[in-house]
């Protein structure tokens, strides 16, 4: 047996993991070895050492401050979804309420004749379609202006009722903790 | 009886509760391996909480054939590495490497007032078995501190989380055949350091 191979097999014994056999045959090689039987009572020295060293307690704040750091962390979380939520749902209800008014702002008649006489023709044409489309809106908006404003509505009142199941469902996540 | 299996579950679905339970059963082990891994009480409590805070993230990437001892220890383990790799190289910037060298009683004496700050479980009403032990204590830090970090990770759950080879290597993703010769390597470098101090050899 080779000195390297003795080494560790004395680790593998210090460790419980060596068979009967392997013990006798490193047993032999110890007992013909000085330099192994040396390095074998330094390892079990060492061994010594490190068992006779006991376990630390943790902390006693160590579960409360893990709790509070992640409620911490899920408050913040919620509280970025509701506010997320909250932008997207008063930009989209703005977007609804102030559409025909948008709708009308397209209607760049009034504006176009100035533009194509200082621009390319590209530009004006561009115009020229960018009108037609805002009028073609326009007419559309004032034929729809009933329903729209009846949408907006409705989106309001949607709004304001997934505000509400939300803000419950947060009491309620409170409540359970 | 609520077990185990049901708080991981319990907390799976959000239940901060049953994770709470989680970490009261496992505060000592996860507490321990950072402690030893990075040698001081203040880093450990840090350690332990962020192992806490990624496994409650992370509880759905949980296989539940694993050990959850194993899978938290895994997380501890890697979090300590990676503190104790930054550390070397924040700790050790060219221009002060002489002096850090030339410094090692103020560090050890910094790492000793650390050890008393800590509370061990086998406490002892004799003052002088007290510091005797400190003293121990601190010995054992500075002597893993000279380990490579995984090679420590692997003394450490070997000697205060009694993991077996196979668990070694899951948690630190080995084979148990680098786990074996990893703690050969680390035990005889720590043999090696201990031998030439007198106190603690033989």
């Amino acid at each position: 047996m080779r000195c390297e191979q003795a080494g560790e097999m004395m680790s593998a014994w210090l460790d419980g993991r060596l068979d009967s056999a392997k013990i006798a045959l490193l047993e032999d090689h110890l007992a013909g070895c000085s330099a192994c039987q040396a390095e074998w009572r330094r390892l079990q020295a060492l061994d010594r050492l490190l068992i006779s060293a006991p376990m630390v307690r943790p902390p006693v704040r160590l579960r409360v401050q893990v709790m509070a750091r992640l409620s911490r962390r899920d408050q913040a979380r919620r509280a970025i979804i509701g506010s997320t939520a909250l932008a997207l749902g008063t930009v989209a209800l703005a977007l609804l309420v102030l559409a025909p008014a948008l709708l009308g702002l397209l209607d760049v008649t009034g504006v176009a004749p100035a533009l194509i006489s200082g621009g390319p023709a590209t530009v004006a044409q561009l115009l020229t379609f960018t009108g037609a489309m805002g009028r073609a809106l326009l007419v559309l908006a004032e034929r729809f202006a009933a329903p729209l404003a009846c949408l907006s509505l409705c989106s309001l009142a949607v709004a304001l009722a997934l505000n509400r199941l939300w803000v419950g469902a947060v009491r309620r996540v409170r409540a359970a903790h | 009886m609520t077990n185990e299996a049901d708080w991981i579950r319990m907390a799976r679905a959000g239940d901060q509760s049953a994770f709470g339970r989680l970490v009261m059963a496992y505060q000592t082990p996860v507490y321990n391996l950072a402690y030893r891994m990075l040698g001081n009480a203040a880093e450990a409590e840090e350690a332990a909480q962020e192992t806490f805070l990624r496994a409650y993230t992370n509880l759905r990437s949980y296989d539940p054939q694993r050990r959850f001892r194993s899978w938290l220890l895994s997380i501890a383990s890697h979090y300590c590495i990676d503190r104790l790799r930054r550390r070397r190289i924040t700790w050790l910037p060219l221009e002060d490497e002489i002096a850090v060298a030339g410094d090692s009683t103020n560090r050890l004496s910094s790492s000793q007032s650390e050890v008393a700050k800590i509370s061990l479980t086998s406490g002892s009403p004799n003052p002088e078995a007290v510091v005797a032990e400190r003293e121990r204590e601190a010995y054992i830090q500075r002597l893993l501190a000279g380990l490579s970090p995984t090679d420590r990770a692997a003394i450490t759950l070997r000697y205060w989380n009694d993991c077996s080879y196979e668990e070694i290597a899951e948690t630190l993703n080995l084979t148990v055949s680098a786990v074996k010769s990893r703690l050969h390597r680390a035990r005889r470098a720590l043999a090696e350091t201990m031998e030439g101090e007198t106190d603690y050899a033989l």
